[in-house]
């Protein structure tokens, strides 16, 4: 039943993506500029900048192509919740035959498989045509710590999306949490360019230690053990935000049901 | 089939100022939109309520449904407490909201339904011919495969009948179902709801039209500024224009206490 759900909501996006053509086709472009302008920085500061012992367009490559994906499903959940406020499908979603955190935890997982799709794009375009140095990838531990960065960031999502229902402003989190990682992750400069007390607040967001994985495992051909550090913290951070989340939606629901601003916008 | 009981239930929307209120021009207080409402409409009945804009209508249908908390009383489907098994409220209970644009936009009718039609648990054998039947009644089968962004006011508001019926509620909620249907798919909407109501639901409609509550109607209950005036019998089949006299004479007499009591005060 839960797979029947899960396939009628993935349709549903997939169909609706499709529809929308020229969103597509902007957002495929979109992707290719980006890539072509970490491509050009990293020419233009020179093979000499090797941040954490790997090539600068490759570590731009990782860094800019997960943080988008993360931040990009992130706010798929503020903005499928502010749809469903706008075109008046939020109420009728939330008093359907299933239950309302499983609906927002089904279409997070349709949304992240999307943006998973865009990042394996990304990344094929950056290795295959702008011929980004990567060697002896492991895979493995590239998913592994995927899905765990993947969970962190489901989580995030959906602590936006009850600030959302409670304060119709979910966005200006999304807004501030994307600032947040831009500036402390290591996106695009190593996080130990950042003096001290920065590095503290690096420690304190998922997205740092997802992204720190993930470059070992594609940039350097880590192992799982190699990567226990970022995993075991991120497993962390997914036990305690994950509930948290949850908890926090379902609050924010019977909130929006009692003071009937369920739809509210 | 099961009967739907309302006992003394009351809700209030609370409105708070912004919490930079500088202008000062934001109303506070509250609206009490539903007062010590005690109203049953037995299983298989037809029950029409009546009443001036913002008396409390839709508010009551929506307590019903879930999509919000009541303040105080108790709401009961069958035996099911809504306040308490609202998962088990929601599989009995089929609402047709009045908003017209509450389904995807890029999605054919058909496509919104099967999407409905998962997340309402209708069995995957006999989904597609569900949603064939559900198409038929709204007379929306050669519009099936159409994308519901380009239907009219009319059949958004022909698919939310069918998006309600998809479970086969045993209670049924139509809020103005024919505001926006032209005279012929009203009657036949009408002949529908009758046969419906007899054969499997209970049917509680919210209207403006006398000829509707007429034609529907096992029994009206009319309701102003949240409160229930009164509630009568339409087992003798009464008239259009009986019905009308009847209303005016609720509506008004509760007007002219309402300024009495004022003018004592």
């Amino acid at each position: 039943m839960l797979i029947d759900k899960l396939v009628a909501v993935a349709r549903r996006d997939l169909l609706t993506t499709v529809r929308y053509r020229g969103g597509l086709l902007v957002h495929i472009a979109g992707m290719l500029a980006d890539i072509a302008g970490a491509y050009f920085l990293a020419r233009a500061i020179g093979s000499g900048f090797r941040p954490d012992g790997v090539d600068y367009f490759s570590f731009l490559l990782v860094g800019t192509g997960v943080a988008q994906m993360l931040l990009v499903a992130i706010s798929t959940f503020v903005l499928a919740i502010q749809e469903a406020q706008v075109t008046g499908t939020m109420e009728v979603l939330m008093t359907t035959s299933t239950r309302p955190f499983v609906i927002v935890l089904l279409g997070a997982t349709s949304a992240f498989m999307g943006r998973v799709v865009s990042l394996a794009l990304y990344l094929s375009v950056g290795v295959f045509v702008f011929r980004a140095p990567v060697q002896h990838p492991n895979l493995l531990t590239f998913l592994i710590v995927l899905v765990l960065a993947i969970a962190t960031s489901v989580a995030l999502g959906i602590l936006a999306a009850a600030v959302q229902i409670i304060l119709q402003k979910g966005s200006a989190v999304v807004w501030l949490f994307g600032s947040v990682v831009w500036l402390f992750s290591g996106v695009i400069f190593p996080v130990g360019v950042l003096p001290q007390p920065f590095r503290a607040v690096a420690e304190a967001i998922p997205v740092t230690h997802a992204m720190n994985g993930l470059r070992m495992a594609l940039l350097r051909g880590a192992s799982l053990t190699d990567v226990a550090g970022p995993v075991l913290v991120l497993c962390g951070f997914a036990l305690v935000l994950v509930p948290a989340s949850l908890w926090a939606f379902s609050a924010a629901l019977n909130h929006g049901r009692r003071a009937g601003t369920l739809s509210f916008y | 089939m099961e009967a739907v009981s309302l006992e003394s239930v009351t809700k209030v929307f609370r409105h708070r100022p912004a919490l930079f209120n500088w202008l000062g021009t934001e109303r506070s207080g509250a609206t009490r939109a539903v007062e010590r409402v005690t109203l049953r409409a037995d299983a298989g009945q037809v029950l029409a309520l009546l009443g001036p804009n913002g008396s409390g209508k839709t508010t009551l249908f929506r307590l019903i449904a879930t999509m919000l908390l009541p303040d105080e009383g108790r709401i009961l489907v069958g035996d099911t407490e809504a306040v308490v098994h609202t998962q088990a409220v929601r599989r009995k209970v089929g609402f047709a909201v009045a908003s017209e644009r509450s389904f995807f936009p890029r999605l054919t009718a058909r496509e919104n339904l099967a999407f409905f039609a998962s997340l309402e648990e209708v069995p995957k054998a006999i989904r597609s011919s569900r949603i064939e039947e559900v198409l038929e009644i709204a007379e929306l089968s050669s519009n099936a495969d159409t994308l519901v962004q380009k239907f009219s006011s009319g059949m958004y508001q022909r698919l939310g009948i069918s998006r309600a019926l998809l479970k086969r509620p045993s209670v049924l909620l139509l809020d103005e179902p024919t505001r926006s249907l032209d005279p012929g798919a009203a009657e036949h909407l009408w002949k529908w709801v009758r046969d419906f109501g007899i054969k499997r639901s209970t049917v509680l409609i919210a209207t403006h039209n006398f000829e509707e509550a007429s034609a529907v109607a096992d029994s009206v209950a009319v309701l102003s500024k949240g409160v229930l005036l009164s509630r009568k019998s339409l087992s003798g089949r009464i008239g259009v224009d009986e019905l009308r006299s009847f209303y005016f004479e609720q509506v008004d007499g509760a007007r002219h206490w309402e300024r009495s009591v004022h003018a004592d005060r």
